[in-house]
């Protein structure tokens, strides 16, 4: 029963993480730019196709993958952000919904367009193949790598937000745009900065994805989209602190509800979703607007 | 005089309408119908989206009420058409009704969120109530019996005949709509739009009045999808998911909000091009994708929005 | 509106069809049959055929693409259809019920298409049953596998004009159980797909089973939604009951994610025995490659060695040289759908739906899958799909069938009138 809790608390983890490296770009990008960003699931793919392409043009090794790949797709993040999203700042929160969602479209058969329709089988990450013992049951070095890298993810964005000067900007404008604007803020750049920086997030998600699913498939954006929705809203939209913990809630709620409840569904996620918005719209971290 | 104009409009649309009815081809009408039932989808939609501002992400989850109604209508209690519907309808009221009640506590973002997970509740549910739902695979079988009036009936079964009742709910919906939105009603839903404070300091419970948005949209969703039942013959889960909740709110977006005209655009634009689009190639959301950025960044404020203001802006140059 | 739509797209046609010409060779302008100076069938014969396009099995439409792209090409180098030429366009069905619908109604009533072919969602085929029936255009179903679409549209309702060309559930099902009878298993525990696939497969097998072997017992079910990614918890489930073997008929790409999260949990050293009756996809053997374990069975609608005849082996080899690829089970549906019209077309001297459903009912056609019969009481192609156990092969860069197992199609497939005894197996010798 032990080893049964302990595998299905780190299977939890590591899904949580996962959800979390691609929330975390999700919920930055809405607290500063205030916009909720459709295609964020497909930057995701976006990363993991790229991290895939860099990997088999550098003879078959994860690591270049994962350190060029999201980098590239920060590039197509910033054509986004400069040609288009900017000029939509000005409407209402469904214009921008629409411009993010017709890039959902476009990226899809870009995908399928630039790799082929057909799902790619991917290699394991050099060094982290293995599985280790855990309690007598066998466990990937790879997702303790990923439990790993979330929190060290959470602490570094902590960091630069918290102690260095750009973070200071980044949440006096997230606080206060015309506030940060007068004190001399470029809001302009500072928003497009957040914003390739938040597509950068989701790429890495996807790229660390390459590994952990084994498999590329044109649309796989659009599974983690709703997910990451999920987590975002529970942490209180726009707290990363809250996204954090919402991450970890919603991967440990499945894991032990697929475990333990035969009936589990998403349904349970969902009626969380909706009860934190009724109860506690601005989540666990979030501030009362 | 512009009401006389828009009038005359309608009077055009309705009778190209019955002109298509009688002389369309098969697949045709069945576009058409297609078109149409969106279009009552998308005006209950903009009752709630365009006049009272508020975002829905569930409003699917209504539209399955009203397709799963029908079918389990047609399959358990009566087979008549004008019965099932009414059955349809009925469930996607009171299911707009419960979540409404819940979702109008918040607005904006929030309230988009709550819709968006109330709908995939019960897209949810509808997946799993495999007993009654049929699970994926849905209900399939639902037929179109006449309509009996006692002394004589009116056959359904041909796209040609089905034609005229869908034609006769649209006119109803626009109908309905139009009458909400001069409505002394519907100026509060705007003004809610504009300024929900200053309109609950006249005095008006702004939460009961976008419930009742909220219900009335839900209610013209569910006749939409108790349409798109008998139209289709079968009910499944994905009319419930939330990538189908979007397609109101992108008819919206592209035919424009807050006006009649714009959810018929819109929704000629959005079943027609799309139509039109994979006869050339299987690439459809690609050029879905640039057709819709095209208007978006062309057509700010939607196609009807943007026409009405370049007509009115080159009046006022003439004049 | 429409009127320019199908200027433009024959315009684009005609190019395409230039430029496809000129690739060919002479060799397709002048059709050489016999059938050039008399036929009596007339115009171009055209077949409609949707698949999924778009999303994550968008890979599945590009095989079955392959698979009737290569029929066409072939069949029109020889003359076509009862002389005329065979005409494919290819739609996005995208696994929606109402877009299958819009998509079969575009292809008769607006392109004009004498059949249609295609369907992988098993809700999209039977929501097509009563348009067929109204379009009155024959149907073949190259994928979707629900036993209802022949049991209950086609002979209990009486929809005649929809045909199945690849094996329904009763393979994952009841042969599986066929297999499972014979392995030293006493308890059994699946990981399915949580929709009415997995449901109605786990189902049969645990009855057939069940009616084979007295002293079998089902330990665990897991039930893993559509779209699942991660599959750890799901195998902790299994882990935890310690069954003998496995069950799933997991398939696609989720079958290779969860293949390769069970390998990294030590899953398939715990359970020995292990069976995925769609694991001979060509999708999930080439996206597994090496990674998938020795001694798995796995089967599936067809599977690229079996026969292991000359027609079998020449067929791959042509379509190898074509694609690059080996061939998918969907796309050696597609291509035997395009000989099955062929044949039934010229059998009865005319493309009119009624007479095609005639020569298709109880026809035989000699396919890459080897003989298909077409039963004449539910429209299901009968035909023998062998069960086999992964293995290395030096030749190949993924494992293939090392022993194999036949269980023919006419002792597991359900029999009409699909009620009452001896109508589902065992059947009685």
């Amino acid at each position: 029963m032990l080893q049964s809790i302990v595998h299905v608390c780190l299977a939890g983890l590591s899904q949580g993480m996962f959800i979390w490296l691609v929330a975390s770009g999700l919920t930055l990008i809405f607290g500063v730019l205030g916009v909720l960003n459709f295609a964020h699931g497909s930057f995701y793919m976006l990363g993991a196709y790229f991290c895939f392409m860099v990997l088999r043009a550098l003879g078959e090794n994860f690591w270049w993958g994962l350190l060029l790949g999201p980098v590239c797709v920060a590039a197509v993040g910033y054509l986004v952000e400069r040609f288009f999203l900017r000029r939509v700042y000005g409407l209402e929160l469904p214009y921008q919904l629409l411009l993010t969602f017709a890039f959902v479209l476009l990226f899809d058969d870009l995908v399928k367009i630039f790799w082929g329709a057909a799902s790619i089988g991917t290699p394991p990450a050099p060094g982290l193949a293995d599985s280790i013992m855990i309690l007598g049951r066998r466990f990937p070095s790879y997702n303790l790598f990923v439990i790993a890298v979330g929190p060290l993810l959470a602490l570094g964005l902590w960091g630069l937000l918290e102690k260095t000067w750009a973070g200071r900007i980044i949440r006096a404008s997230s606080s206060d745009r015309e506030m940060a604007s007068a004190l001399g803020v470029k809001v302009p750049t500072l928003f497009t900065a957040v914003f390739v920086f938040g597509t950068w997030l989701g790429a890495l998600g996807g790229g660390l994805a390459v590994p952990y699913l084994g498999l590329l498939t044109p649309g796989m954006g659009e599974q983690i989209i709703i997910e990451a929705f999920v987590v975002a809203v529970i942490g209180g939209l726009g707290s990363l602190k809250g996204a954090f913990l919402g991450a970890l809630v919603i991967g440990l709620l499945s894991a032990f509800g697929t475990r333990f409840l035969p009936t589990f569904d998403m349904f349970l996620t969902f009626i969380l979703m909706a009860g934190v918005l009724l109860w506690r719209p601005q989540g666990f971290f979030g501030e009362a607007r | 005089m512009i009401t006389n104009k828009a009038y005359m409009a309608f009077g055009l649309l309705l009778a190209g309408l019955v002109v298509l009815g009688l002389a369309g081809d098969r697949f045709l009408l069945y576009i058409s119908m297609r078109i149409m039932i969106l279009a009552i989808f998308a005006l209950g939609f903009d009752i709630l989206f365009g006049r009272t501002g508020l975002l829905s992400f569930g409003h699917g989850a209504f539209y399955a009420g009203g397709a799963y109604g029908v079918a389990l209508c047609y399959m358990h209690l009566a087979k008549d058409p004008l019965l099932c519907l009414l059955a349809g309808v009925l469930l996607a009221t009171g299911l707009a009704l419960v979540i409404g009640f819940f979702c109008v506590r918040h607005t904006e973002i929030y309230f988009a969120m709550l819709t968006l997970a109330f709908g995939m509740m019960v897209f949810s549910l509808i997946w799993n109530l495999r007993e009654i739902t049929g699970g994926d695979d849905g209900l399939v079988g639902v037929g179109r019996q006449a309509i009996n009036l006692g002394l004589f009936k009116i056959p359904l079964r041909k796209e040609s005949e089905f034609y005229f009742l869908v034609l006769a709910f649209f006119t109803g919906a626009i109908w309905v709509a139009h009458r909400i939105r001069t409505s002394p009603f519907g100026l509060i839903l705007a003004g809610i739009r504009e300024n929900d404070r200053r309109t609950e300091f006249a005095g008006v419970n702004i939460r009961n009045y976008r419930l009742a948005a909220f219900v009335i949209s839900g209610a013209m969703a569910g006749l939409a999808g108790g349409l798109g039942v008998l139209l289709e013959s079968n009910a499944t889960p994905h009319i419930s998911h939330w990538s189908h909740s979007s397609d109101p709110v992108l008819v919206g977006l592209i035919g424009g909000l807050n006006t009649l005209a714009g959810p018929l655009v819109g929704s000629l634009v959005f079943v027609g091009l799309k139509e039109l689009v994979m006869r050339f190639t299987t690439y459809w959301m690609l050029f879905f994708g640039v057709v819709l950025l095209i208007i978006l960044l062309g057509f700010r404020g939607g196609v009807v929005g943007t026409l009405v203001q370049r007509l009115a802006g080159r009046r006022e140059v003439r004049s | 509106m429409s009127k320019k739509g199908m200027n433009r797209r024959q315009f684009v046609k005609a190019g395409l069809m230039t430029a496809a010409a000129a690739a060919l060779g002479p060799a397709v302008l002048k059709p050489t049959s016999l059938w050039a100076a008399e036929s009596k069938v007339k115009g171009p014969i055209k077949l409609g055929y949707q698949t999924v396009l778009s999303g994550t099995l968008a890979g599945y439409g590009e095989f079955h693409k392959m698979g009737a792209i290569m029929a066409m090409e072939e069949i029109n180098t020889a003359g076509g259809i009862a002389g005329n030429k065979l005409e494919i366009e290819f739609r996005d069905s995208t696994l929606k019920a109402p877009d299958a619908i819009q998509n079969a109604r575009y292809f008769v009533d607006s392109w004009g298409a004498d059949f249609l072919a295609g369907i992988d969602s098993s809700g999209q085929a039977l929501a097509l049953a009563p348009v067929m029936a109204e379009l009155d255009r024959v149907l073949m179903v190259t994928h979707a596998a629900t036993e209802k679409l022949t049991e209950e549209q086609v002979f209990k309702n009486g929809v005649k004009q929809i045909f199945r060309i690849v094996t329904p559930t009763y393979q994952d099902g009841n042969a599986a159980a066929f297999v499972a009878k014979d392995l030293p298993v006493k308890t059994w525990a699946t990981i399915n797909p949580k929709y009415e696939y997995g449901f109605t497969c786990w189902n049969m097998f645990k009855e057939t089973l069940s009616a084979l072997k007295k002293d079998v017992t089902f330990t665990a079910e897991s039930w893993a939604p559509f779209g699942t990614t991660d599959f750890r918890s799901h195998i902790n489930t299994i882990m935890d009951a310690k069954p003998e073997g496995l069950y799933s008929v997991e398939w696609a790409g989720e079958l290779i994610t969860m293949v390769k999260q069970g390998i990294q949990a030590g899953l398939f050293n715990q359970v020995k025995h292990v069976m995925f009756p769609v694991g001979a996809a060509m999708d999930v053997l080439e996206g597994l490659g090496a990674e998938m374990p020795d001694n798995i069975w796995i089967s599936g609608r067809y599977y690229f060695l079996y026969p292991n005849d000359k027609s079998n082996n020449d067929w791959v080899e042509r379509f190898h040289k074509r694609w690059q690829h080996y061939p998918a089970y969907v796309s050696e549906g597609a291509y035997s759908t395009m000989y099955a019209f062929k044949k039934a077309v010229e059998a009865a001297g005319s493309k009119e739906t009624k007479a095609v459903v005639g020569a298709l009912e109880g026809m035989t056609l000699d396919s890459p899958a080897g003989k298909r019969v077409f039963r004449k009481e539910d429209h299901q192609a009968m035909y023998d799909v062998p069960w086999g156990l992964t293995v290395s092969n030096p030749k190949y860069p993924f494992k293939i069938m090392g022993k194999q197992v036949m269980v023919p199609a006419k002792d597991c497939f359900a029999r009409p009138p699909f009620e009452g005894p001896g109508t589902k197996p065992p059947f009685k010798a």
